[in-house]
Parts: structure tokens; C-alpha cells; sequence
């Protein structure tokens, strides 16, 4: 009953309100902008509009931010440092380009540098000056070497790892799986000087072994993770295959590999992401003299851990082009496998 | 997570009942074989993660925790395997008085004040800087629930938004650090945006230094009373959770900008599982859009909420690469991890950084329960 009077009431009530022309005024242009008030009411249209608008707005400034820092890497990459008086200048103050840059070609005359100098710089010399004979060449091969063969190696076990943890009814499965996933919870630093101790007594630092070993024998999360994906695969493939008499290795190969290489796909990538910037991991266990660094590391290097000095003291433009050389085959990658990755990403976020 | 888990499970044990069900009633044998062959390639097949997971984790962590007990020196240590061979001989002792004494380098950590000249000991100095820098976790995740809300409108080109906005996560830490180390220098581009670079009598406000030596009040900071404004100010110097303040800062920036990316992805894929039905009826009802967001939509996200908080709390107490490659290791920016890599790695006192490291896996350990205690609660 009080509902019914409040309904025939409030209309009474809104008639009898008058407003002054100012707040009348206010409400029209809040409409406008899609935004109702007592006075006006907004259409639907023009809100969504509004609202698109605004969120553009935002969302162009925020990528600006994103971007920006990535612009400015390259530009500074592209300063001309030549000139010893004035090279840290020319670098610190950039905005949009250097004042003086290398294509431009107003470097002295002295020098015969061209558009790519400093890349030139830190191909050749770089890192020759702070590691005896390790030319660019090197680094980039050992980068490589870490960040595919333990890769590679290591998502096909952990594959097959989640293919029976997923699909293959055995004792006492359940309780390796957790078992294993425990191991998640021990952080890595804190294992840290047991692991080099361990490294060094099994002398796997000076030759790399170190970043090739472990990572081959898969890894529990990624296991984890294609475990999620073979589930929603049917058994009833297994069991046809099995019918026809294929063993469990050949139903691996021929089954689970092909129907799962999107999953196996999208980890595989994370993780050579991963190993292609583990600075840690080469910083921590291979000693600084050794020809088995990895880029990263040896890009640290060049400007004495992030104390300065060394190399950087002299040319700062060549370590940031080599920060571009580092980040450019990772952004390549990216781009080409961007909705793969961004899909499992969401997968995970939606699974969790 | 765990019930995800629970439900996949239940629905395989019960599709694994079912087909074995069928052959069962017939005939006998071959079923043995089967359960034989399963139980074998079952092994086979997950034995290379078994073994890895097991030396590199489990076998691992014994050995930190029995090191920590001895005075194992990597450098002049000889084999480790050997020493933990004959532990008894070689536990640690107390260096001043002598005697045997396994739990020296935990008391170590929790007494010893001489390393620094803070009112606190080495361990706290480390462990605040770390709990510092999670100051950006709660930044971090409104910046990103805000973007998200924002990509997951009906717009044209998101996708496009979320590819560009996690370009940042795939970069390497050290490229990015160069350049936030160069573009926050004294005559760099952030300087010139805020209208710093008339600061130390014209070299420019500098981010990224320690600690000040000349005591100049916030006066000078604030450039009031026309005084010579200078980034050298007394704030800087004397409370020691001051010290290398705008480093600390600089770093937050960083670990946020360049995490931001995949938080926005989780929170995306939460928003996108929120049930549209309820949110609709909600609007029918006369809710407006912030009502919707906090009383509709909160709630379907909390899983996803839960799960960052507790990740990126234990990534927060991991930190190491930002601090130390913007200023090296230092007692007064550096994360816990440093204090294990210092002692134990680079001084070669392993059993020391076994201890540290053993303190952090309790920290880990004890904050992620007690985010799960409070996750518990909540739901009651």
C-alpha cells in the first residue's frame, strides 16, 4: 500500500520542485555530456558516447606512458656521443631526439661513424673492453643456447609430465602432483647459496651448465598449467587410440603434442621470454670472468652493475643500444605470437 | 584454484570409472595389463620433472638447511657434498667466545647491529627496504583495475590497448633500467617535465643518491624563502627511513610501470567471467554504475584480486635486479635477496646466506598463510 502512494506521489512531487535557471542550466550541459540529473535526463546513446570518448582519452594517455620509455631507449641509442666534453649531455637531455645524433651526421669529423654507431660500437668493442676476447657474437650465442635448449627440452617434459598427470590413471598420482606443486612454495633466493654451493662442486658454472641443466627437466608450473589445458581434452581419443593399439609414448607423440601445442606454445614462449632476460640467474652463479655470460649480463657489465663505470663511464649511448639489441628479438616475438600468449595469460587469470 | 583442481579431478576419476567400467564386466586379464601399463608409463612419463623438482627444489633446500648450521666457506670450503659429509666436525662456532654454537648466524641476524648506521640491524634495514617497495603492490593493482574496467567497455581496439600495454613485461628488467636510470638524471627528460633542473645550483634534482650531507631543511626542497633549492636537503639525512627516499621512489615507478601489463591481462579475464545477467538486473533496478562496480562486480572478482595480492607478495619479497641495478648494493636501497647474495655468495659465507635464506622462506611462508587466514575469515 505505501509503495503505491509513493509511486503516485513522487511525479506530484518532481512537477512542484522548480529549479533555479542556473541549476536548469547545469543540468542541460551535464546532459549534453551524458551525464543525467533532476532536470535533464540523458540519453542512452549519448552516454555511451561520452563515455567512449573519455575512456580513448585515457587509455591513449596511459599507452603514451607505456610507449614512451621504449621511444626514448631508441632515440638515445641513436645520440652521438663522440665528442667527450659534451656526450653526457647530449644523452641526459633527450626528449624526443638527441641534439646531436647520429643521423644527422653532425658528429666531429674525426670520427667515421654512420647512423648505427653505437650499435657498430657494441657489436665490435663493447664488450671486448670489459671481458678480455667476448665479442657481441659470443654473448649472443650463449643467449641463445639458454633461452632454447632448456626451453625446448623443458616444455616437452613437462608436457609429458601434465599428459600423466591428466590422463593416465596410476598410484599414488594425486599425491606426487601435490607433492611436486609444494615446491612452489620454496622461494628460490632462499635456496640460492645450497644451488651455487652444489654448482660449483658439480662445476657447471664456468662452462654455462649452470643455465642449461635445470631448466631441462621441465618445470612444475608450466606442467601445471598444460595439465589445465589437456583437461578439457576428451578421453574418449585416448581410449580410440588405445583401442587401435597404440602405446602411451606413440599416443603422446601423435596425439597429445599436436592437440596441446597451443598450450605448449604459449609456456614455451613465456619461458624463453623468461630465460632471455634472466640476468639473475647468469649475475648469481656464472663467475664475471667467465666467456658463459649472458647478454643481459654482460650489457650489466659494461656499466659496472649499476654502479657505473667500466665501459659506460666513457660511452653510455653503446650500453643503451645494447639494451635495444636485447629487448628487440623479445618485442619480435611478442608481436608475432601477441595473441597466443595474451589468450593463455587470460586463461590463467580465468582458471585462478 | 584448488577447487578448479578438485572439479577436473572428479570429473576424470569419474570418466576413467566409467570406460573402465565397460570392459570389466567381460573379460579379465587384459585389464591388469592395462592397469600395469598405466602404472608404468604413468612414471615414465612425469619421472624427468620428478627428478628435477626433487634435486633442484627438495634436495636443495635440505642442504641450505643443513648448511646453515656449519661454517661452510665457499671460497676455501672445498667440496660441499664432502662437508655436509662430516657435519658433526664442522659446526659453526662462535667467533668470540669459541664454542660450538649451530645457531649462530640466526642469532647473528636478529642481534648484530655494527654493519650499519641505523638504529636497527642489518636484517631489519634490508627487510624495510623490501617492505618498502610493496608500497606499489596496492598501487599498482588500482592502476590496473582502473585500465581494466576501462579496456573491457565495448570499444573498438582494445585488444590493440592490451597488447601495447604489456610490452612492458616481456622487455628485459635491464634495458628498462637504463633507461629510467638515464631519463631520471639529473638534466633528464622527467626533470625538465616537473621543472627540476635548476636544483644544486643548476645541475639538476638528483633521483637517484643516497643520502644528503648538507642540512638544508624542506625549505630547500620546496624551494620557498627564494633559498637555493637542492636535492642534498636534511630530510634526506637524518631519519633513516628517509635515506635514498626519491631512489626508492624512482624504483616503485618502475616496478610498477613495467608490472602493469600482465595485472591488467588477470584483471581483464576476471571481468570478462563476471556474470553480465546480474549486472543487467542490478541496472534494471535502478543501480547506478558505481554501485554495479563495488557491489556486483567486487565480488566476482575477489578470486582473481586474491590470487595477485598473494603473488605479488611473495615476488615483492624477492626483489633484488631493480634496486641493485639502479644503485648497486646498498644496505640503504637493496631487497632482502641482496643480504643473501652479499654474504652469502659474493663474501663466500654460504652458511650465513643459507641462514638468511632460511628467515625469508619463514616470511614467505608465514605472510601467505596469514593471507590465507584472512581469505578464510572473509568467506565465513
Amino acid at each position: 500500500m505505501e509503495n503505491l502512494e509513493n509511486i503516485v506521489e513522487e511525479p506530484v512531487v518532481q512537477e512542484k520542485q522548480e529549479y533555479s535557471s542556473i541549476r536548469y542550466a547545469f543540468g542541460a550541459v551535464l546532459a549534453f555530456f551524458g551525464i543525467s540529473s533532476k532536470t535533464h535526463r540523458a540519453s542512452k546513446k549519448r552516454a555511451k558516447f561520452v563515455g567512449d570518448v573519455f575512456t580513448y582519452i585515457v587509455l591513449l594517455f596511459g599507452t603514451f606512458l607505456m610507449v614512451y620509455p621504449f621511444w626514448w631507449m631508441i632515440a638515445a641509442s641513436f645520440a652521438d656521443t663522440t665528442d667527450g666534453a659534451t656526450s653526457t649531455q647530449v644523452i641526459r637531455e633527450i626528449v624526443w631526439w638527441p641534439t646531436r645524433s647520429t643521423v644527422e651526421g653532425t658528429f666531429s669529423s674525426t670520427h667515421k661513424g654512420g647512423i648505427f654507431w653505437n650499435y657498430q660500437l657494441f657489436f665490435t668493442e663493447g664488450l671486448t673492453v670489459v671481458n678480455g676476447d667476448f665479442t657481441f657474437w659470443r654473448a649472443l650465442l650463449n643467449n641463445l643456447i639458454y633461452s632454447i635448449v632448456p626451453v625446448v627440452i623443458g616444455v616437452i617434459t613437462s608436457a609429458s609430465a601434465a599428459f600423466s598427470f591428466a590422463k593416465i590413471n596410476w598410484i599414488g598420482r594425486n599425491a606426487v602432483f601435490y607433492f611436486l606443486l609444494a615446491a612452489i612454495m620454496v622461494p628460490g633466493p632462499s635456496i640460492m647459496t645450497a644451488q651455487y654451493a652444489m654448482y660449483k662442486s658439480l662445476k657447471w658454472q664456468e662452462n654455462g651448465l649452470v643455465l642449461i641443466i635445470p631448466g631441462m627437466f621441465g618445470s612444475i608450473m608450466t606442467a601445471f598449467f598444460i595439465r589445465q589445458f589437456l583437461f578439457g581434452l576428451p578421453t574418449s581419443i585416448i581410449e580410440a587410440a588405445k583401442i587401435d593399439g597404440a602405446g602411451y609414448f606413440r599416443i603422446f607423440c601423435g596425439f597429445i603434442l599436436p592437440l596441446a601445442m597451443p598450450a605448449i606454445m604459449a609456456q614455451g614462449l613465456l619461458s624463453f621470454m623468461g630465460c632471455w632476460n634472466n640476468y639473475m640467474g647468469s649475475y648469481i652463479m656464472i663467475p664475471d670472468t667467465s666467456n658463459a655470460v649472458n647478454l643481459p649480463h654482460a650489457i650489466a657489465k659494461m656499466d659496472g652493475y649499476g654502479g657505473g663505470g667500466r665501459y659506460a663511464n666513457t660511452n653510455y649511448a653503446a650500453v643503451i643500444a645494447g639494451s635495444v639489441v636485447c629487448v628487440i628479438p623479445v618485442m619480435i616475438l611478442f608481436a608475432c605470437f601477441q595473441k597466443l600468449i595474451i589468450g593463455s595469460l587470460m586463461l590463467t587469470g580465468s582458471k585462478e | 584454484m584448488e577447487d578448479s583442481i578438485a572439479v577436473n579431478e572428479a570429473v576424470s576419476e569419474e570418466q576413467a570409472v566409467a570406460v573402465e567400467a565397460v570392459p570389466q564386466k567381460k573379460q579379465r586379464k587384459p585389464i591388469n595389463q592395462a592397469k600395469l601399463q598405466d602404472n608404468l608409463w604413468g612414471w615414465i612419463f612425469c619421472i624427468p620433472l620428478i627428478i628435477g623438482t626433487v634435486w633442484f627444489v627438495y634436495i636443495c633446500l635440505v642442504l641450505a638447511f643443513l648448511l646453515s648450521f656449519t661454517n661452510y666457506n665457499i671460497i676455501n670450503g672445498g667440496d660441499m657434498f664432502k662437508y655436509i659429509g662430516e657435519m658433526g666436525q664442522h659446526i659453526m662456532t662462535n667467533p668470540e667466545t669459541g664454542a660450538s654454537s649451530p645457531f649462530y648466524w640466526y642469532s647473528y641476524a636478529f642481534t648484530n647491529m655494527t654493519q650499519t648506521q641505523y638504529p636497527m640491524n642489518e636484517l631489519g634495514a634490508y627487510l624495510f627496504n623490501t617492505v618498502f617497495y610493496m608500497i606499489g603492490i596496492p598501487i599498482g593493482m588500482i592502476l590496473s583495475m582502473f585500465f581494466a574496467v576501462c579496456m573491457s567497455r565495448d570499444i573498438k581496439g582494445g585488444n590493440a590497448f592490451r597488447v601495447l600495454y604489456y610490452l612492458p613485461c616481456v622487455a628485459s628488467t635491464i634495458s628498462i633500467v637504463y633507461t629510467f636510470k638515464l631519463m631520471f638524471s639529473q638534466q633528464g627528460v622527467i626533470n625538465g617535465i616537473l621543472g627540476l633542473k635548476d636544483f644544486d645550483g643548476g645541475g639538476g634534482f638528483q633521483w637517484i643518491n643516497l643520502r644528503g650531507v648538507t642540512d638544508i631543511t624542506w625549505n630547500g626542497l620546496i624551494r620557498a624563502n627564494g633559498g637555493t633549492p637542492t636535492s642534498e636537503s636534511a630530510f634526506m639525512n637524518d631519519p633513516y627511513w628517509c635515506q635514498g627516499m626519491f631512489t626508492k621512489l624512482v624504483i616503485i615507478i618502475m616496478s610498477v610501470w613495467k608490472g602493469l601489463g600482465g595485472t591488467i591481462i588477470l584483471y581483464i579475464a576476471g571481468l570478462s567471467g563476471v556474470n553480465a545477467a546480474t549486472k543487467e538486473a542490478a541496472q534494471i533496478d535502478g543501480a547506478n554504475g558505481w554501485t554495479i562496480f563495488w557491489k556486483v562486480t567486487m565480488p566476482d572478482l575477489y578470486p582473481v584480486i586474491f590470487y595477485n595480492i598473494v603473488t605479488s607478495v611473495i615476488g615483492g619479497m624477492q626483489i633484488y635486479m631493480e634496486p641493485t641495478l639502479f644503485i648497486g648494493e646498498q644496505y640503504i636501497t637493496s631487497g632482502y635477496v641482496s643480504l643473501i647474495q652479499v654474504n652469502g655468495i659474493k663474501a663466500g659465507k654460504s652458511s650465513q646466506g643459507a641462514a638468511y635464506g632460511m628467515i625469508l622462506a619463514v616470511i614467505i611462508f608465514v605472510l601467505t598463510m596469514f593471507q590465507f587466514w584472512l581469505d578464510s575469515r572473509n568467506k565465513d
